[in-house]
């Protein structure tokens, strides 16, 4: 084989790779969300009750999100940002104000979910679902109370831990056991979170954001610190996986439903989002994805077993969201990438 | 081919360079003021460690896979015409599947309550559970699995073109398989084993998804930094700035290794 064919077997193979790009019609929505959050049963439910087609494209982490919205230009006609993200999206103009009265399903929705710092007046944002990052342990396997970070990271549990993949996560669980805010970020407050984390990750086995219930479930850890929508799942699966939000306190995430400013059909996103809002339609996302609903009425339809899940309803904890940090994003990453591959 | 060139190559590099010595806003955005700041960045000790640790990790992955995949490839370059399609086709048929699918097949094998450990339990010698998955060796598993082929097929181009006539003179002046191997096969697939080191080592330096679905994420390789900036530090300008560095680095690797060859064709 020369090398001219050789290229072209490799460009063959990265052509065959590029993937097709799906039509798209002026009345569609064109729907931008999370992977595994959003039921093909409540697309497919809308599409039948309104006649729109819902064009549906995911991401994995905010800040996808946010580098396609602002370099995509007028593609996406809905989003799913968490919190913070939105926050930093309003301020930056690029979300369009919501007519309420299209959405008159609003009045469902729990006021422990609205009027949050993000978006205090509720204007531009409508929260689909919440959840917190907290503690879960195979109590088959650790026979000890393990409630908080600083218990979750002893010695007797080295080589047994999943935790997120996630630079902010793991920093902010290092400053909450100090004591420190997780939302006004320093130089000072990232150089005492140092020797925490340092210690903390090399006691770490698996660092996993997308499925970390699958080290769990395959037996390789015993314990983590994960998506309370993974260890709600774990829960369904196994009653020996036990979720607790950790006793420093916990991050809180309100993920929701927005327009972005230069949307097509700005009409079609506010159909689907009165549609979600519905109880029954909101009861099959809480089916699929057990995180906490915020919504009220759909939450009466819940079965008893979905609301007796210690993960998806944790009894007690102090919770708080996140608020954006700007370019302190990229020192955390600097200090958690350096820490990794130091040990 | 020259606006096939511009289009995959030339104006992505250049996009690229750019991008490596701009700014970013609080979103990320891209602001298009000068910086040395990245490149300043790139050399700190931190990402230096990272580049090295890659490069150790590509090289071994690219040795086992010189010394895997040679054996196969002679095999298949030597066996009778009917039987070496249907043996190439085995080589390809991994392709058939999708990659992160077959990652995920050997999490299966290698994890704690895993096929492999369950078989080396079942077997009289006490052996096992192995602790495997999310360590350095389930990562270097994975990259030689991955990149395998790419060894396989260019030593095999070169091997089907090796004149048997050769091998036979060897053996009738006198040499045994052991001296026949280094003097005559060797250096007449050496085109074949550059190729391949070419194909496997580049791609196997800047892979991020083995390193986090099978090391578990714990040892950060420079694919995966360059991968973070993108998607969660929202620091385009540093990642482009890793990128061109990386590029500059094949871009010398490679001449470098024309150079040899010039050489050695010169001198052979």
């Amino acid at each position: 084989m020369s090398y001219s064919t050789q290229l072209r077997f490799v460009a063959g193979a990265l052509l065959a790779l590029a993937a097709p790009v799906a039509a798209r019609a002026a009345g569609d929505l064109n729907l931008f969300g999370w992977s595994e959050y959003v039921p093909q049963t409540v697309i497919d439910g809308f599409t039948k009750a309104t006649g729109i087609k819902v064009n549906f494209e995911t991401y994995s982490s905010n800040e996808e999100l946010i580098s396609k919205l602002v370099a995509g230009g007028g593609r996406y006609d809905l989003v799913q940002p968490s919190d913070y993200a939105a926050e930093v999206m309003i301020r930056q103009k690029l979300l369009a104000p919501l007519d309420k009265t299209k959405l008159a399903n609003l009045k469902n929705l729990s006021a422990d979910f609205t009027g949050r710092p993000h978006d205090p007046a509720g204007a531009f944002t409508v929260p689909y679902m919440a959840g917190s990052v907290g503690i879960v342990v195979n109590t088959e396997k650790v026979k000890v109370p393990v409630t908080s970070y600083r218990e979750v990271f002893q010695a007797q549990f080295q080589n047994r831990i999943v935790v997120l993949n996630d630079n902010r996560e793991i920093v902010s669980w290092a400053l909450k056991s100090l004591g420190l805010p997780i939302n006004t970020i320093t130089a000072d407050s990232l150089a005492k979170a140092r020797p925490v984390v340092a210690n903390w990750v090399k006691l770490v086995k698996v660092f996993d954001s997308d499925s970390p219930k699958t080290a769990l479930l395959n037996g390789d850890v015993d314990l983590g610190i994960v998506w309370s929508g993974e260890a709600a799942i774990l829960w369904n699966q196994h009653k020996k996986f036990r979720y607790v939000i950790p006793a420093e306190g916990a991050h809180q995430f309100i993920d929701v439903l927005a327009i972005p400013a230069n949307a097509k059909n700005k009409a079609a996103a506010h159909q689907f989002i009165n549609y979600i809002l519905r109880p029954e339609v909101s009861k099959l996302i809480s089916a699929a994805f057990p995180y906490t609903n915020p919504n009220a009425e759909a939450r009466k339809l819940l079965r008893a077993d979905e609301l007796a899940n210690p993960a998806s309803y944790p009894k007690e904890g102090k919770l708080e969201t996140f608020r954006d940090i700007g370019r302190m994003a990229s020192d955390i990453d600097r200090l958690v990438t350096d820490l990794k591959s130091a040990k | 081919m020259l606006l096939w060139l511009l289009a995959f190559v030339v104006v992505p590099s250049a996009i690229l360079f750019v991008y490596s010595f701009c700014e970013r806003d609080e979103l990320g955005r891209v602001v298009f003021s000068f910086t040395w700041e990245n490149y300043q960045r790139v050399f700190d000790p931190i990402y230096l460690r990272i580049f090295v640790r890659s490069i150790g990790y590509a090289a071994l992955t690219t040795a086992i896979c010189i010394v895997a995949g040679f054996p196969v490839a002679y095999f298949i370059g030597r066996a009778g015409e009917a039987w070496r399609n249907r043996l190439l086709l085995l080589v390809m048929v991994p392709f058939w599947t999708s990659f992160l699918i077959r990652t995920y097949a050997w999490i299966t094998i290698l994890k704690q309550e895993g096929l492999l450990n369950a078989v080396l339990q079942s077997l009289p010698f006490g052996l096992g559970p192995w602790d495997l998955l999310y360590t350095p060796t389930a990562v270097v598993i994975g990259l030689v699995y991955a990149y395998l082929p790419f060894m396989i097929l260019p030593i095999y181009g070169s091997v089907e073109k090796l004149d048997g006539a050769l091998i036979e003179a060897a053996h009738d002046l006198g040499a045994g398989p052991l001296r026949v191997f280094p003097a005559v096969i060797l250096p007449l697939t050496l085109p074949g084993i550059a190729a391949g080191t070419l194909l496997v080592f580049v791609p196997a330096i800047a892979m991020f998804a083995i390193t986090d679905l099978m090391g578990g994420a714990r040892v950060p390789l420079i694919g995966n930094v360059i991968q973070n900036q993108f998607l969660q530090a929202r620091d385009w300008p540093f990642g482009a700035a890793l990128g061109v560095v990386f590029m500059a680095l094949f871009a010398a690797t490679y001449w470098a290794l024309l150079r040899f060859r010039a050489r050695e064709d010169s001198i052979g």
